[in-house]
């Protein structure tokens, strides 16, 4: 019975790996009745694997039948995959066994879709509670929403679990109508606006009073694949900034695009676009964190992000008459936007000025990075860039890194000298 | 002039030191436990003995004087496994006497950088490390988890198991500092102790089997062609992977 269990899990667990979403944060929920476990608002990651990935909950899927035949995935119903499935209470027993080792931060549960959605919605929610009510499970739990299941069953999946996602899967209408034929872009986008409906009002009616009973208190996500069809980054950024404003999402996650199967509408691709997802990814993170719109990124001239250059350098090197920024005047908002400087180091230049004006000795005892930050700041007036504040040098710079002046060996040549025409005594370069 | 203390490495022969020092602003050049392996000619450490009760008042004064950042900040450093630390802590100290509470933000100085970037390395350790415990189920239901952190972080990760399994018998050993937390799931409580290990850990059959399951499964996680070993070395360095089930056979 373990190496069936071990089997199956295997399968599962390989027909998951392609969701990227793993976080387990935003929500905190302590332990209570005597139960098992809690949910830190940080999250926890438990491990990371050979690809560098982490590893902070248990992501599988009850099952790998699918009545769909989407041409990117892997559990695709013409694929010819040994199909598995795990009942909710196996999932909800090895969760715990799992949990209570340490190994995870929670549960991801996912599924192909089997009968119709609301029927394996059910068989989702079922797991769930199963680990709420009889194992009094206060950890994380991350659910997946079949798209097409009825309403009432997204607001129950909603309550028993931290944070709901549906996948977009590809940017536009067209691509989805392309590469999932059974999927519509409306059933995949009609939870995600009653989910994010049900976590304003829940949040409002928790204001109200706390017993309320909080709703996907860590939100909603979604994921994106990246290189499966032929939008642009500027098309890409620009709807997960839709989304971001309008649908209230916490993350949208992008998958380089990995041929798991071979179909005829998809490109072949010698590698996955691994470098292009990581500057989506930098983006991304400015949209949330650091005050961009998706407009300063990336306009109809380039509409793709630079592979050489992160988001924030490239839009600093366009606009250089910005720069240098007196580090000791410039404002959290303004200081956000020096390459290099992250909120944290923001935060500390802040707090540290109040006690006096910083040199540039100073920012490294901050621990803030000097290697992009030094071209676009002065500190006392001091700029320590060594270099012209002018777009092309400076970009060759930031791309290439400053020439290294490596030592050399000065040595006594005992056998007789070749002439060097071009060495030179006084420099030493022998 | 001598300018070499060492004390008795309790927490209490600290204190007394400290409170003996800033009394009269005194220049230091090293704090250490044990005596010096070589004794420069003209120089010849103070030893100075622990008295409880000067360094319960100094302890008393310190937390009243101090804001809770910076009693947060010193905490984390008193933990640390550093071989300056008792000397980066006086340093901070005697800023901290002569302009009290504005040295919270005086994060640049020179007297505060270190003690800072140490704090940071201590709590960023005892974060990783509410991850990278590994319980393992032992006959008579203890779970028990070996660990070997490079700073004594047992003291800041106790709270976040005692509530997250309230309900299992656990124990986490810190191999490296020779002490581990002991919980009692009956009267919920947790105790720091000397530990040491003198006998292999009796495991129960399940636990062979989850174990099992967890390598399979943590190998099936990872997908060829993203492989980056250099990035999972950064996140899980291989001092930390002796411990951890997923990375051993």
């Amino acid at each position: 019975m373990a190496t069936d269990l071990m089997d199956r899990l295997k399968i599962l667990a390989d027909g998951a790996k392609y969701d990227v979403s793993c976080s387990s944060s935003g929500s905190s929920r302590a332990n209570s009745n005597g139960g098992i476990g809690s949910a830190a608002s940080t999250g926890i990651c438990h491990t990371w694997t050979s690809d560098g990935r982490c590893v902070s909950l248990l992501k599988i899927l009850m099952t790998n039948r699918c009545i769909y035949d989407c041409a990117y995935c892997i559990n695709r119903r013409s694929n010819d995959v040994q199909r598995v499935t795990l009942s909710p209470a196996e999932v909800a027993e090895l969760t715990i066994g799992f949990y209570r080792r340490n190994y995870i931060e929670g549960l991801f549960l996912s599924t192909g879709v089997v009968r119709s959605a609301d029927y394996t919605m059910e068989l989702l929610i079922q797991a769930v509670r199963t680990l709420r009510e009889q194992y009094r499970f206060n950890g994380y739990i991350h659910l997946k929403l079949v798209p097409g299941a009825d309403p009432l069953l997204v607001q129950q999946a909603g309550l028993w679990a931290d944070r709901v996602s549906v996948n977009l899967e590809l940017p536009t209408r067209e691509s989805l109508q392309l590469l999932a034929p059974d999927k519509s872009r409306d059933a995949v986008i009609q939870p995600m606006r009653q989910v994010s409906n049900l976590i304003v009002t829940n949040r409002a009616e928790r204001k109200q009073s706390r017993k309320v009973p909080s709703f996907a208190p860590a939100g909603q996500s979604t994921q994106l694949i990246v290189g499966a069809t032929g939008e642009s980054d500027r098309q890409i950024v620009t709807l997960s900034e839709q989304l971001y404003q309008r649908l209230d999402l916490k993350r949208v996650y992008y998958s380089a695009f990995i041929p798991t199967v071979a179909d005829t509408r998809l490109p072949a691709r010698p590698e996955a676009p691994l470098r292009r997802e990581h500057r989506l990814y930098q983006a991304d993170w400015l949209l949330r964190y650091y005050g961009f719109s998706a407009h300063e990124l990336l306009d109809e001239a380039s509409p793709n992000l630079d592979s050489e250059l992160d988001p924030k350098t490239g839009w600093a090197l366009r606009h250089l008459e910005l720069f240098p920024l007196e580090i000791n005047r410039a404002s959290y908002e303004e200081l956000l936007r020096v390459p290099g400087v992250g909120v944290r180091s923001a935060q500390r230049i802040i707090q540290a000025r109040r006690q006096g004006h910083l040199g540039i000795d100073d920012l490294t005892r901050l621990g803030i990075v000097m290697k992009r930050a030094r071209y676009f700041i002065t500190a006392r007036g001091r700029y320590v860039g060594e270099i012209k504040l002018e777009n092309s040098s400076l970009r060759s710079r930031l791309v290439d890194g400053p020439k290294q002046k490596r030592p050399v060996q000065l040595s006594l040549d005992l056998e007789q000298p070749v002439v060097d025409e071009t060495a030179s005594l006084i420099t030493g370069e022998l | 002039m001598n300018c070499q203390y060492c004390y008795d490495g309790t927490l209490a022969g600290l204190l007394t030191l400290y409170a003996r020092l800033l009394a009269e602003r005194a220049v230091v050049e090293r704090i250490s436990v044990t005596p010096l392996d070589q004794q420069s000619l003209f120089n010849s450490e103070i030893s100075i003995s622990a008295d409880q009760a000067v360094a319960e008042t100094f302890w008393q004064r310190l937390t009243k004087r101090l804001s809770d950042n910076s009693l947060k900040l010193l905490r984390r450093c008193l933990l640390a496994d550093h071989p300056q630390q008792e000397l980066l802590i006086y340093h901070y100290l005697l800023l901290e006497a002569e302009q009290g509470r504005k040295i919270d933000g005086m994060l640049a100085h020179p007297q505060v950088a270190p003690v800072w970037k140490l704090s940071q390395q201590v709590a960023r350790e005892a974060h990783r490390y509410l991850g990278f415990v590994r319980f393992q189920q032992l006959q008579g239901g203890l779970y028990y988890a070996t660990i070997a952190p490079d700073h004594r972080i047992l003291l800041l990760i106790g709270a976040h198991f005692a509530e997250r399994f309230s309900d299992q018998q656990w124990v986490i050993h810190d191999q490296r500092h020779g002490e581990g937390i002991l919980y009692d799931a009956e009267k919920k409580e947790w105790l720091l102790l000397p530990m040491e290990v003198t006998a292999q850990p009796d495991l129960t059959p399940e636990e062979a089997q989850f174990q099992e399951l967890w390598r399979s499964y943590f190998s099936t996680l990872a997908i060829p062609e993203r492989t980056n070993l250099k990035l999972q070395q950064g996140k899980v360095p291989l001092k930390t992977r002796s411990c951890l089930i997923e990375f051993t056979v």
